[in-house]
């Protein structure tokens, strides 16, 4: 490791940033800080595959350091990141769909899904696996604030500075997806406890 | 390896280097000029748009044998009104494409930037404004028709019972009148109604409703001041 674990520890985000700009090295702190958590959101959103997920990644964060001097000290950092993760993921998505390439990963395991001891579902594999096959099938734009809300448990105003929409379409959006979620619950006749 | 010193690799062997910060806060600068130009500018068409509608004289209305609709077509400054709704929309784009801008709806923002527009607007066609940059305009746009020459030729039918022009030589009965188009006419006022607060005189500029006599002769029946109903005019009161 460049920078030691330790010394990443006891820094912020924002510290992090203004020792970056002087020691690219430490740069790697904020990526180990949060790529776990991003990489499994990637997945989550775009149900593409590890190294897929990882390229994205990667390319979010070059992204991320050439735009650094532009970060927003009133946003949360950790928004601003999945701001541009998320808009990486999305082009990446579209980009697979009108190519007409399908490089979605079946959901039959958990091992796709990269369960995370935080998660409230990671209790219940079989609950998780079948929530990600119901959002499999919904489009983009509903699953993206599904995702934010209930796996990434964003508040309102954080996804709203991810989706940059604004708070109110957040609430709307958010009320849209659930019934459609439901519907499509009831349609594929699956059972998910509440 | 690590995924995180790949990147570092990545970064260093490709010399990613940050866009410095110059360059943010120069877009954000020009999306901030953009928006105040817009909104300005969005102000200065509504207050044309209101001096057309003052030109409008509603008082006279009723006293029209042309409809409402007919005469406000004729004389709304259509360019001015296309350049609002323009000047709003990059008023909005503006606002939409800073750095906090998507917090706000579309509702919100129309609301904001159509209220600033009316309230600049307005202050600019109270102080006089509007009549004096619409005129700049007829002066030095060659293809502009400015509302004063539409309302002159609207004015200009003495056929149809419409006549301007200004004032010369009155007497208690009758007055000669200059018209804008530099015919003069015999005017019979006896039995005309105008407003308390006119007063006719040597040199005041009217519109007259009536009805053509003969060649040179008119009767007026409703005499109000040239500059819309006389309560708003400008310096020149055109």
């Amino acid at each position: 490791m460049l920078v030691k674990e330790e010394v990443c520890k006891n820094l912020s985000d924002e510290e992090i940033i203004k020792k970056s700009l002087l020691e690219i090295d430490y740069f790697a702190c904020l990526y180990n800080r949060y790529d776990k958590k991003l990489l499994r959101y990637i997945k989550r959103l775009s149900m593409t595959s590890e190294e897929e997920a990882n390229d994205i990644l990667q390319d979010s964060f070059i992204k991320i350091w050439r735009n650094i001097n532009n970060y927003d000290s009133n946003l949360k950092f950790s928004s601003w990141v999945y701001r541009i993760v998320h808009n990486e993921t999305v082009t990446h998505y579209r980009k697979n769909v009108s190519f007409g390439k399908n490089n979605t990963v079946k959901i039959d395991n958990s091992d796709n899904l990269d369960i995370s001891e935080d998660d409230d579902a990671g209790n219940n594999e079989e609950h998780y696996i079948l929530t990600h096959k119901v959002l499999q099938k919904m489009s983009l734009k509903y699953r993206e604030v599904l995702v934010l809300s209930f796996l990434e448990k964003m508040s309102y105003t954080e996804i709203s500075d991810v989706l940059k929409i604004p708070e109110g379409s957040v609430a709307s959006r958010i009320n849209r997806a659930k019934k459609m979620f439901k519907s499509i619950v009831e349609k594929e006749n699956i059972s998910i406890n509440e | 390896m690590e995924n995180s010193e790949s990147l570092i690799d990545k970064i260093k062997a490709e010399k990613v280097k940050p866009i410095p910060k110059w360059k943010f806060s120069i877009k954000e600068k020009f999306i901030s000029i953009i928006f105040i130009i817009a909104l300005l500018f969005g102000g200065l068409s509504f207050s044309i748009i209101l001096f057309a509608i003052q030109q409008l004289d509603f008082s006279l209305i009723t006293h029209m044998t042309h409809s409402w609709l007919e005469f406000s077509l004729a004389i709304l400054p259509f360019l001015w009104i296309i350049l609002l709704v323009l000047f709003l929309v990059f008023a909005m784009l503006g606002i939409k494409n800073s750095k906090s801008g998507y917090k706000f709806s579309l509702s919100k923002l129309f609301l904001f930037n159509t209220s600033f527009s009316i309230l600049i607007g307005t202050f600019f066609f109270i102080s006089g404004g509007a009549g004096w940059l619409e005129n700049k305009f007829a002066v030095n746009v060659a293809s502009y028709e400015s509302i004063q020459e539409k309302k002159e030729k609207m004015w200009n039918i003495p056929q149809e019972g419409y006549l301007a022009g200004t004032i010369k030589n009155i007497n208690p009965i009758e007055f000669e009148l200059e018209s804008f188009q530099g015919k003069n006419w015999i005017i019979n006022y006896e039995n005309a109604n105008k407003p308390g607060f006119m007063v006719l005189e040597n040199g005041v500029e009217i519109k007259i409703i009536g009805k053509i006599i003969s060649d040179n002769k008119f009767r007026a029946d409703e005499i109000r001041p040239w500059g819309g109903s006389g309560r708003f005019r400008n310096s020149k009161g055109r």
